[in-house]
């Protein structure tokens, strides 16, 4: 299936603790509040998710946004702004030697984002936007590149390909779900695959995944139930990280309040991922690559 | 065949670089076929970075594949041309005779010969061109 082999990713600068993604390697965790919600905030949970993956033994990316332009209502929460949420994640990488990542929905907040994070993230409703990949291009960090709802994961080769034309290959395709008619997703696990085949190492986003967009009106639904489902079956599908939103109070979170991970169901999760994860590995050792080919 | 034809120079029949379809292996499908669409030939030769013939995509091709193919269209559009192409295709060089050019064509059941030179690409023989000038030359 596989015409190329996948690219190995490092995540990280100056004192941080290291990230690599990769084909064979061990799974990776990008997680965290959706949004910066307060200094105090962030640096609770950037605790607690660090002490669950240390004890799980899995090397995370500490994700959190400053500026969640694609809110459903202009009454939502937008975040603390680019300036504050910032110095928050550099912050944080400081003191918790984590690589941080943010998404940006601006191309004049790019430079900016990419001074201080490890890893710059494009959303998924911008993922074809031209302007927002040359932006996430020059900052030189990983780009965190989402799948749109609307698209195909056969056609995210057309962005990539504008990534690689602005001079940066570093990529992590991640999928959050296909829009299958209106306010409601689906996961094509085939996505995986494909995706890899661009050369790039692909992600999960379990929490977007279980998203009922902007089903409740003027804000998103979801159905969290359905995430260790979901979880599983994409890391037997050969994801290379996994991405969650978590909060240790979701019915106070102050964005996607109905699809982030209560912490208290982190380290389980976690948990069958690394042992899902390694077990499809041993089973690739054991019976080879897949070899199925089409006609 | 007349002594006349075999006087005839390839590369005076042959199409130039820039008048027949030269993508690079990672051209999508999608683009190689436009490509071919327009120059009007059912051919398309894929050549690396030094111009070096890596191989050769036509109709032909695309519709047997077609006939096969059990993805969306869409999906088999956007893969590198380079996964449906012939690697080692019929050539020929120039100094071929204008008569074993055309032989080739006969036997192989071809309508293009690509023209080489040093392991490089410089040229395109259509049976067009072929059929001109013989038609010309035994007149």
């Amino acid at each position: 299936m596989l015409n190329k082999k996948i690219k190995k990713l490092e995540i990280g600068y100056g004192k941080v603790n290291k990230v690599h993604i990769g084909e064979n390697l061990p799974l990776v965790f990008l997680g965290g509040p959706c949004a910066i919600e307060s200094r105090d905030h962030a640096f609770k949970m950037a605790e607690l998710i660090g002490e669950i993956c240390l004890k799980v033994g899995i090397s995370w990316v500490y994700k959190s946004c400053y500026d969640k332009d694609c809110r459903s209502s202009p009454e939502s929460f937008h975040g603390l702004g680019k300036d504050d949420g910032l110095t928050i994640l550099s912050d944080i990488r400081t003191e918790f030697k984590v690589p941080v990542v943010s998404d940006f929905s601006d191309t004049a907040w790019a430079p900016a984002t990419g001074e201080v994070c490890d890893m710059v993230q494009v959303p998924a409703y911008l993922c074809r936007q031209t302007s927002i990949l040359r932006a996430a291009a020059d900052t030189g960090r990983v780009i965190h590149l989402k799948k749109g709802q609307f698209m195909s994961p056969w056609n995210m080769k057309n962005s990539v390909r504008k990534i690689e034309s602005f001079g940066n290959t570093q990529i992590l395709l991640a999928d959050r779900g296909t829009f299958m008619g209106y306010n409601s997703l689906v996961n094509d696990m085939t996505s995986f695959p494909i995706m890899q085949k661009t050369g790039y190492p692909v992600c999960f986003d379990a929490t977007h995944s279980i998203q009922l967009p902007t089903s409740m009106g003027n804000i998103s639904g979801g159905q969290r139930e359905f995430i260790p489902f979901l979880v599983r079956a994409a890391v037997g599908c050969g994801i290379n990280a996994l991405f969650m939103e978590v909060h240790d109070n979701p019915k106070k979170a102050l964005s996607d309040a109905n699809t982030v991970l209560d912490i208290k169901y982190l380290k389980n999760i976690l948990e069958q991922a690394v042992l899902m994860h390694q077990t499809r590995l041993e089973i690739l050792d054991k019976y080879g690559e897949d070899n199925v080919h089409p006609q | 065949m007349s002594t006349h034809s075999d006087q005839l120079e390839i590369t005076k029949l042959m199409l130039t670089l820039e008048n027949f379809p030269v993508i690079t292996e990672n051209t999508i499908l999608k683009v190689a076929l436009d490509e071919m669409d327009k120059f009007r030939l059912g051919v398309a030769c894929i050549v690396d970075f030094k111009g070096q013939l890596l191989g050769i995509i036509t109709d032909g091709d695309i519709r047997r594949k077609l006939s096969l193919v059990q993805k969306p269209l869409s999906f088999f559009f956007v893969d590198d041309v380079i996964l449906h192409a012939i690697h080692n295709p019929v050539t020929i060089i120039k100094e071929t005779s204008l008569t074993e050019a055309t032989n080739l064509m006969y036997e192989k059941k071809i309508w293009d010969l690509p023209v080489i030179q040093d392991n490089h690409l410089i040229g395109l023989l259509h049976m067009h061109s072929v059929a001109h000038a013989l038609i010309n030359a035994n007149h």
